[in-house]
């Protein structure tokens, strides 16, 4: 289970978190929506120490992780695996030393070892036949692959995808949201997942948390946001152009 | 307390945080490195790199510069000398020394510091919003060990090396001019008797002084970069200005106790 307790964070006098306060239950499907900007991606680093909040508690599985040293957050970092927005790959690496290097880092496995359990996460993602490239030589939408299959290396209890089927087409995003059911349904993963993606929040998600100027606007069931009255809300997940949150 | 005194506070109060905030951060990569560097926590392959990388980038530069340096000055003081003693022997000595004391490694930190303090930065940087030093740490990779240490090594060392280097280049220009516009005999003005023991290590303990700094300076600029590739551009002038200021102080400190001490 991750709970966020009433967490605040700025940047100079750029106040981005400003008392947000989310429960994820094991096994669940958490969506994190809000406009570009609103704190979606700094919020989920700070599960994972990336950073630190001004003040409230993170507890994962019980356990108050929120002023943990960076050592400390060694173990974390194992059993919660993030998929990071950019899909960022060590560009100096092919793709299959890039999945590898969580097993050698981590786990400080051989390295014929870590190749063999490598190319299997790749397979997983459709990438295997292109384990020996390097990432700049394939797209963007193939690198957020590669980055999700180096997230799933280690096999973690939590995942969290950073906008995971942005500048995919759709069919891959389609495997993409497929996998993350998969995850939750095999082997009661515990996702978190930050999206715009009208299609992929209302087919997958178990609970959808929206950000809105700092705070949580609403925490609830797909359900919940379809019919909610809110205009914010009605805005966002009706995809209009006009309403509360224009500027 | 009324509003307008609160806003008084802030503005005076906003900077000085600001300005402690930064000194902090780059106090405490210095540390950071200094200890992952005292735990012999060190990629040598990637400082043998950087080292390359330093030095390839830092050569022709140099030898430009100081030649046209040496050759200037030497011109100039000569000049000088004419009108008053038509007395060369000194030059030669005294240039030297000061080449070795101060101007050498001085010049060449300088250089260091714009052309492999903006480099390093804008790298450092890019990873950084790319969100590469993120990844990095997730696989339990300080970006300290892995991205400053083997620069600051590297850098250390290139300093050092390219100021022996920048003294060679500034001597053999300035006696090239000195025995052509001047007439002087070379082997006059190549003589290190006003050159001691305490010039040389005044020049060294500057090279590697300003060889920390500028990796350490330019470094966190780049990993406290945020904001896209705009913060990028911001972090590189930020670190070409810190750490050629830098150089000037710690120029400065060094020379001063350098005469206190000796
Ligand atoms: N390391 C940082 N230093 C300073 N400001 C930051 C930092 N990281 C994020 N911010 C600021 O925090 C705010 C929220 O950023 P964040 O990346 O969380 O947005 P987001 O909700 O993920 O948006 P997007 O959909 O564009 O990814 C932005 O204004 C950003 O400039
Ligand atoms: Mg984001």
């Amino acid at each position: 289970m991750i709970e966020f307790i009433d967490i605040h964070k700025r940047f100079g006098s750029n106040v981005v978190l400003d008392g947000v306060s989310i429960t994820v239950d094991t096994g669940q499907v958490l969506y994190i929506i809000g406009a570009s900007g609103a704190g979606k991606s700094v919020l989920v680093k700070h599960l994972i120490g990336l950073l630190r909040p001004d003040s409230g508690r993170i507890i994962l599985d019980g356990e108050d992780i929120t002023w943990l040293d960076e050592e400390g957050f060694y173990p974390i970092r194992r059993k919660c695996a993030m998929v990071f927005q950019n899909s960022t790959l060590f560009d100096s690496m092919t793709l299959l030393e890039n999945v590898m290097l969580p097993l050698r880092k981590h786990h400080k496995m051989g390295r014929k070892e870590a190749a063999k359990a490598a190319r299997a996460k790749l397979e997983l993602v459709n990438m295997d036949r292109d384990a020996d490239q390097y990432p700049a030589a394939i797209g963007d939408g193939l690198r957020k692959r590669v980055a999700i299959a180096r997230a799933l290396t280690l096999d973690p209890q939590f995942v969290i995808f950073d906008e995971p089927t942005t500048g995919l087409d759709p069919m891959a995003a389609a495997t993409v949201d497929d996998l993350i059911r998969s995850l939750r349904s095999d082997a009661g993963v515990t996702c978190v997942v930050v999206s715009h993606d009208l299609r992929s929040i209302f087919t997958v998600a178990d609970r959808i948390a929206m950000i809105y100027k700092g705070k949580i606007r609403l925490d609830g069931t797909p359900e919940q946001f379809r019919n909610s009255d809110d205009g914010v809300i009605h805005q966002f997940v009706n995809g209009l152009p006009e309403g509360p949150m224009s500027v | 307390m009324n509003a307008s005194t609160t806003n008084f506070f802030e503005a005076i109060g906003a900077p000085v945080v600001d300005i402690a905030r930064a000194w902090g951060s780059m106090f405490g990569c210095g540390l950071r490195t200094l200890r992952a560097i005292a735990m012999a926590r060190i990629a040598w392959r990637e400082v043998i790199h950087q080292s390359y990388l330093i030095g390839n980038r830092s050569v022709p530069f140099i030898t430009v510069t100081l030649g046209f340096l040496g050759m200037i000055s030497v011109y100039q003081v000569a000049m000088q000398i004419k009108q008053i003693i038509p007395d060369f022997t000194m030059l030669g000595p005294a240039f030297i020394q000061i080449m070795i004391r101060e101007f050498a490694p001085t010049i060449t930190g300088l250089m260091i510091a714009t052309r492999v303090g903006s480099g390093i930065a804008a790298e450092i940087g890019s990873m950084t919003v790319t969100e590469q030093v993120d990844a990095l740490r997730m696989c339990n990779a300080d970006p300290i060990v892995y991205l400053i240490v083997p620069r600051a090594i590297a850098c250390m060392v290139m300093v050092l090396m390219l100021s022996i280097y920048a003294v060679l280049v500034s001597t053999i220009s300035g006696m090239l001019m000195a025995n052509g516009a001047f007439d002087i005999n070379m082997r006059t003005f190549l003589s290190l008797q006003l050159t001691n023991g305490d010039d040389i290590v005044i020049g060294a303990v500057k090279a590697l002084a300003y060889g920390f700094s500028i990796p350490i300076i330019a470094g966190n600029a780049g990993l406290t970069t945020s904001g896209g590739s705009e913060g990028v551009g911001w972090a590189t002038t930020r670190a070409v200005v810190s750490t050629s200021f830098a150089v000037v102080v710690l120029d400065f400190l060094i020379s001063a106790a350098g005469y206190i001490f000796t």
